[in-house]
């Protein structure tokens, strides 16, 4: 982690993921007045879990936009920014509410690039609370990334706590193409820890290797993260945790590199299994590294249902199975 | 009835070529999608008096927008006709290498929008791109286009709410053909529409609701569409407008529809609702064209027309090593990996 002196003093702050992004948002609307932020809610209220809070106030309603409630609209409105040379940051207030503007995130944002051969670029960042952990039920938690991951033209990147958050936030403002930039609702407020209050970034190529071990690469990212590495510790695994950051591209050098270390592999998503990214790492593993492997790829996700309310506690993955995932791992010969 | 107008007669004669270059080209693109040259048309045959009326209608300040049935308004803009040809006929030259289909113009340089196929798709980027263009404080209108099937999607009325709440600088120009490929705007109870009755629905009102105004222009009449367009942009600082032009699709929505199966075909080359007779006669009546003129123009345009389309029929197609460039600015690893299997 870098810290920056100033004044004679290490200019960082005891930071939840919120206050984190809010100053991400903060610095990037400082240096360049072609950022604007929109989306319900984001002005005045400073968005439903206050993610923009107070920058309403620094940076004005013309840059700050509480716009008219329609998904498709945000998004499009955004596009539209971004084709005229500004740098927009929509938000829908929850992934599960991104469904009427999908037609614009596939059909124009995804493709724009692309099918103009770069007459159009698109420097954009869609940020989305995702994911489980507030007991939201079936339009408040889903796991999409995969809706996104499959989209030819996007960028999916998922931070795993405070300090990536603001560093690949940061990053992502700094492509000049279409990001999907998915939080992780449970790790909003899950802790703080110490954040530069100044502009920095974090490398979104690049998967960060959170525990280093011989025995097995167990390959996650975003909210699965903490409850990986809490198991990790807690049984004292010897394993390497691979935090992906970025989803698509994802960073097959980092993963190749452990898994010819450790031959044995666990993915862990909380996503759904069936049809995840955790088989697009599992096929790319199987065409790569098949003559490194000792034990089969296992993989422990969400459950194949859409996310209950009641019992959204089962849905998710545990430290139980990832634990009996790493045991089986470990007895195959 | 004498058309009264600030263009000079140069100016409305050149014009006028242009619609019949437009009809010829039409004719002689759809032959040439039917003998396997274009794998896929789409049509412009009554729409020329529209195009030209909006290509007349823009400055140099302005933006479009546009769908993707508007050959026209490029030709009339003044835009390279290699450039329009190579993106029609997807040739090496395109600027986008032939990614799109035909008519799918993208043209940042000239503030010509990134046509998209999903029909209305592009309403909502029309108005984000107002809003920039509002917020950097830039001269100069935005202009969008869309068929009049575009006005029962979402994305038309989200536009229409985002323009009139955020007061954008922003034309809508509803290009009324009748039909939605087979669907009349507004059926009677036979299935048909006739073109020219209020029967046919007001699409142009819908604008009240969301704070701004609507007109209905003669989209035959090229006059009328600059006149209105114009005057809109001209004033489009100050509010949003809803246009609609209504015309006739005298043609088939595409190379893949037959409209024999789906309407009675009232409107048909030479009569008097098909915009080229509409023309002649406003510019006959003043003083501008007579008959010996219009054969003259005829002729060129059939030789002109003629020599390009041979040209582009042969042009070279993209390089195939071309194909993944660009998704990204930086390209991923598996992007990479796959050019090894175009080898």
């Amino acid at each position: 982690m870098v810290y920056y002196r100033r004044k004679g003093r290490f200019a960082v702050t005891s930071m939840t993921m919120v206050k984190a992004l809010n100053s991400a948002l903060d610095n990037a609307m400082e240096r360049d007045d072609s950022i604007i932020l929109l989306g319900e809610d984001v002005g005045v209220d400073g968005g439903v879990f206050r993610v923009t809070d107070n920058l309403i106030k620094k940076y004005g309603s013309a840059r700050v936009m509480d716009t008219p409630l329609s998904e498709l609209g945000i998004v499009g409105f955004g596009i539209g920014m971004s084709m005229a040379g500004l740098r927009a940051i929509p938000e829908i207030q929850f992934q599960d509410f991104i469904y009427t503007a999908m037609d614009q995130i596939i059909s124009q944002m995804a493709k724009l690039r692309y099918r103009t051969n770069g007459d159009y670029t698109l420097p954009m960042v869609l940020r989305t609370p995702y994911a489980g952990g507030v007991h939201g039920g079936p339009y408040h938690s889903q796991s999409g990334e995969e809706y996104f991951a499959t989209t030819q033209g996007l960028t999916v990147v998922t931070p795993s706590n405070p300090y990536d958050a603001k560093g690949l936030l940061l990053s992502s403002l700094n492509l000049n193409d279409p990001v999907i930039f998915l939080e992780p609702k449970r790790l909003y407020y899950a802790g703080k820890m110490d954040v530069p209050d100044d502009y920095y970034t974090v490398d979104l190529r690049k998967a960060k290797l959170l525990n280093e071990g011989d025995d097995i690469s167990i390959i996650t990212y975003g909210p699965a993260v903490p409850l990986v590495m809490n198991t990790v510790k807690k049984n004292n695994i010897n394993a390497d945790v691979i935090d992906l950051r970025t989803i698509n591209p994802f960073d097959i050098d980092a993963i190749l590199k452990s898994v010819q270390k450790t031959t044995r592999v666990l993915i862990v998503t909380e996503s759904p299994k069936m049809f995840g990214v955790s088989a697009e790492i599992s096929a790319t593993l199987a065409e790569k590294a098949i003559d490194y492997l000792s034990a089969p790829i296992l993989r422990v996700a969400g459950l194949d249902i859409p996310i209950p309310f009641a019992l959204e506690d089962y849905y998710v993955p545990n430290e139980k199975r990832i634990m009996n995932a790493v045991n089986k791992i470990m007895q195959y010969r | 009835m004498i058309e009264e107008t600030d263009i000079s007669d140069e100016k409305l004669l050149n014009a006028y070529k242009n619609l019949i270059m437009e009809r010829v080209m039409d004719k002689k693109m759809l032959n040439a999608s039917r003998q396997g040259f274009l794998p896929f048309y789409i049509p412009l045959m009554g729409h020329e008096a529209m195009h030209i009326g909006l290509g007349l209608a823009l400055r140099k300040q302005d933006f479009i927008y546009p769908y993707y049935r508007d050959f026209g308004v490029l030709l009339q803009m003044g835009i390279p006709i290699d450039t329009i040809m190579s993106q029609v006929f997807a040739t090496a030259n395109d600027n986008a290498l032939g990614r799109a289909m035909p008519d799918h113009f993208s043209l940042k340089k000239y503030n010509i929008g990134a046509v998209i196929t999903t029909v209305a798709g592009h309403l909502m980027s029309a108005t984000g791109i107002a809003y920039a263009r509002k917020y950097r404080e830039i001269d100069g209108g935005v202009l969008t286009t869309f068929g009049d099937g575009a006005t029962s999607t979402p994305d038309f009325h989200v536009a229409m709410n985002f323009a009139g709440v955020y007061n954008l600088p922003l034309v809508f120009f509803c290009e009324n053909n009748g039909f939605a490929i087979s669907v009349p705007t507004y059926p009677n109870e036979s299935g048909q529409t006739d073109a020219y009755e209020e029967t046919k629905g007001m699409i142009y009102k819908k604008a009240e609701a969301y704070g701004f105004s609507g007109i209905r222009v003669d989209g035959t009449n090229f006059i009328e569409v600059y006149k209105n367009t114009r005057k809109a942009l001209e004033n489009s600082n100050n509010t949003p407008i809803l246009i609609e032009a209504m015309s006739y699709r005298m043609g088939p929505h595409s190379t893949a529809d037959d409209p024999n199966k789906y309407r009675k075909n009232d409107v048909t080359e030479g009569s008097e609702k098909d915009p080229v007779i509409v023309s002649q006669r406003l510019l006959k009546e003043m003083n501008i064209l007579d008959d010996n003129k219009i054969k003259e123009i005829e002729d060129e345009t059939e030789d002109s027309s003629s020599k390009l389309i041979n040209k582009y029929e042969k042009a070279a197609k993209p390089d195939k090593n071309t194909i993944l460039d660009n998704l990204y600015e930086e390209e991923p690893w598996y992007i990479t990996e796959e050019r090894g299997d175009l080898q």
